[in-house]
């Protein structure tokens, strides 16, 4: 994991929050779509949060910058999504975890694999997709999202 | 500071109703006012715990609910935070009694969940996750609180049939109380043969699609003592609340700190410790609930929570005797999401005045309420009741 190329470090002014930095969902899901996985890093206490954002939830400090984050890390829980929003009903059953990165950084996403080939401490990779090839309803995504990508786990 | 009390409490029928949420509200507000004067004559103020205006398209709850109690020109609120609406409204009307900004407050809830049957309820719950990366990924309540229940029967001893026995010590207690939605037991078995919703969470260990209202009268001294006799008002001894972080990849899955918070403010306010509470109605959307907020709530040692089925003789070291959900709790009194936290009270209320039926707990004098909104503990509200 290295700090990005983006060298701003909070407190953020104004002028940092704009949809071309990742401090945004805009620009994070940007970087995602360019395969850069991108959290926020306190640098008082090393929480690296996902997606990014102004102030550090463990230690409060705005003193937050940006930090590319490994795509591998491991399944600290998961389960099988039987009965998905309506949306996503035709992708049922989801197997979903909660994936810890190599980093420590920690976020929810579906699994490709079924619920009987996943258990807690099995090494994944994080893969990015276009939500079309997923096959999600385009009617969930708001005005605003519809280029954001959508990220997967594999088993590795 | 001026103390709250509760002095009515109203709830209306729980389950799968043909009443729209204003009416299912005016049957618990006629309950709550059968033996006091004119909501007009009684209360200043009026906070509405709702959770989403997508089951009947219908926002302004505040305005709607006061202009059905006969109120008109007052301060009424809609509040949200998911299931902790209902007990974020009596936070507030409690927090205005204490401040003496008003004499009496109505915290009142309501929701219509069926209105769009399960898939109508599973996306307006939807909304209570993390958009960005929980939405998008396909989540549901049940998904979530799996991921909760996987990791806690990783972490400890417990088993899927441990989770299953606070659904069928849940259902028992429901029966004996006349405002459930179920009211009938089940065993064991049927609860671990029932469809698989979110492995390891099963269908009964799941709280249920619920219509229902509940209203809640908070007083100060002189209003409750002009209207209601002592033993029949309940004092809100404390109060706490805490949000932890919206996703629940970033929570302690084992530990529901927020709620620790809650519930140890809630204390701290009431100046009493885990050890004096003999009741506590805690927020059981999903059976492994039960057990992580026995742990937070400082009831039971942690990784022990599942013993909340127990008999307090029966229990490990560590545990007090407090009995947990004597309602049914969210799984078997039901759970319609605004009205939850109101709901609580109104257990506590009865279990505290002696009004429980074959469900009271002998010399009960202290209660703790816990209800949850969000994942877990995205939003906890606590309170402490005393009798008087």
């Amino acid at each position: 994991m290295t700090d990005t190329d983006f060298t701003t470090t909070g407190p953020l002014a104004p002028e940092d929050i704009t949809a071309e930095s990742p401090f945004t969902l805009p620009g994070f899901f940007e970087a995602l779509a360019e395969g850069r996985v991108v959290a926020a890093r306190c640098t008082e206490c090393e929480t690296q949060m996902l997606p990014p954002r102004p102030a550090c939830y463990a230690c409060g400090s705005r003193a937050v910058t940006l930090s590319d984050q490994p795509r591998t890390g491991e399944v600290i829980s998961y389960t099988s999504v039987n009965r998905p929003p309506s949306a996503f009903e035709h992708l049922a059953p989801i197997t979903v975890a909660v994936v810890e990165l190599d980093s420590s950084a920690r976020l929810t996403g579906r699994v490709a694999a079924s619920l009987d080939e996943v258990t807690i401490g099995d090494r994944v990779e994080l893969r990015v997709c276009d939500p079309e090839d997923v096959g999600i309803d385009p009617g969930f995504d708001l005005s605003y999202e519809t280029e954001w990508p959508v990220h997967v786990f594999d088993l590795v | 500071m001026s103390t709250a009390h509760l002095i009515a409490v109203g709830a209306s029928p729980l389950g799968k109703t043909d009443l729209p949420g204003r009416d299912l509200f005016s049957r618990a507000l006629a309950e709550a006012f059968a033996e006091l004067p004119d909501p007009a004559d009684v209360v200043d103020g009026v906070y509405v715990g709702a959770q989403s205006e997508r089951y009947e398209n219908q926002i302004m709850q505040g305005t709607l609910m006061a202009e059905w109690a006969g109120l008109r020109n007052v301060p009424a609120e809609r509040v949200e935070a998911c299931a902790a609406a209902g007990a974020l409204a009596l936070k507030n009307a409690v927090r205005d009694v204490r401040a003496g900004v008003h004499d009496a407050v109505l915290a009142c809830g309501v929701e219509k969940m069926t209105a769009g049957g399960t898939e109508g309820a599973t996306n307006a719950l939807g909304a209570a996750f993390e958009r960005a990366l929980e939405q998008r990924s396909g989540i549901t309540a049940p998904a979530t609180y799996a991921l909760l229940a996987r990791r806690y029967l990783h972490e400890t001893d417990a088993t899927e049939r441990d989770l299953g026995r606070i659904a069928v010590k849940n259902h028992r207690n429901a029966a004996d109380n006349p405002r459930a939605m179920f009211q009938d037991a089940v065993d064991i078995e049927t609860v671990l043969d029932a469809p698989e919703v979110a492995p390891p969470l099963k269908l009964y260990d799941c709280a249920p699609v619920t219509d229902g209202a509940a209203a809640v009268v908070v007083a100060n001294d002189a209003v409750a003592a002009d209207l209601r006799s002592r033993p029949d008002a309940v004092r809100v001894a404390g109060v706490g609340s805490a949000a932890n972080n919206l996703a629940v990849a970033e929570r302690d899955l084992t530990f529901v700190e927020g709620a620790n918070v809650a519930a140890s403010t809630a204390y701290d306010d009431a100046g009493v410790g885990a050890a004096d509470v003999d009741v506590a109605e805690v927020h059981d959307a999903f059976t492994v609930c039960e057990a992580l907020l026995a742990e937070a709530a400082e009831f039971a040692p942690q990784g022990r929570g599942i013993e909340t089925v127990e008999d307090p003789e029966d229990r490990s070291a560590g545990w007090t005797d407090v009995r947990i959900n004597t309602s049914g709790g969210l799984k078997a009194r039901g759970h319609p999401i605004g009205a939850t936290g109101l709901l609580q009270a109104v257990e506590a209320y009865e279990q505290l005045t002696g009004r429980a039926g074959q469900r009271q707990v002998a010399d009960a004098e202290t209660a703790l309420l816990i209800n949850e909104g969000g994942v877990a503990d995205a939003h906890t509200v606590a309170h402490v009741l005393s009798a008087n």
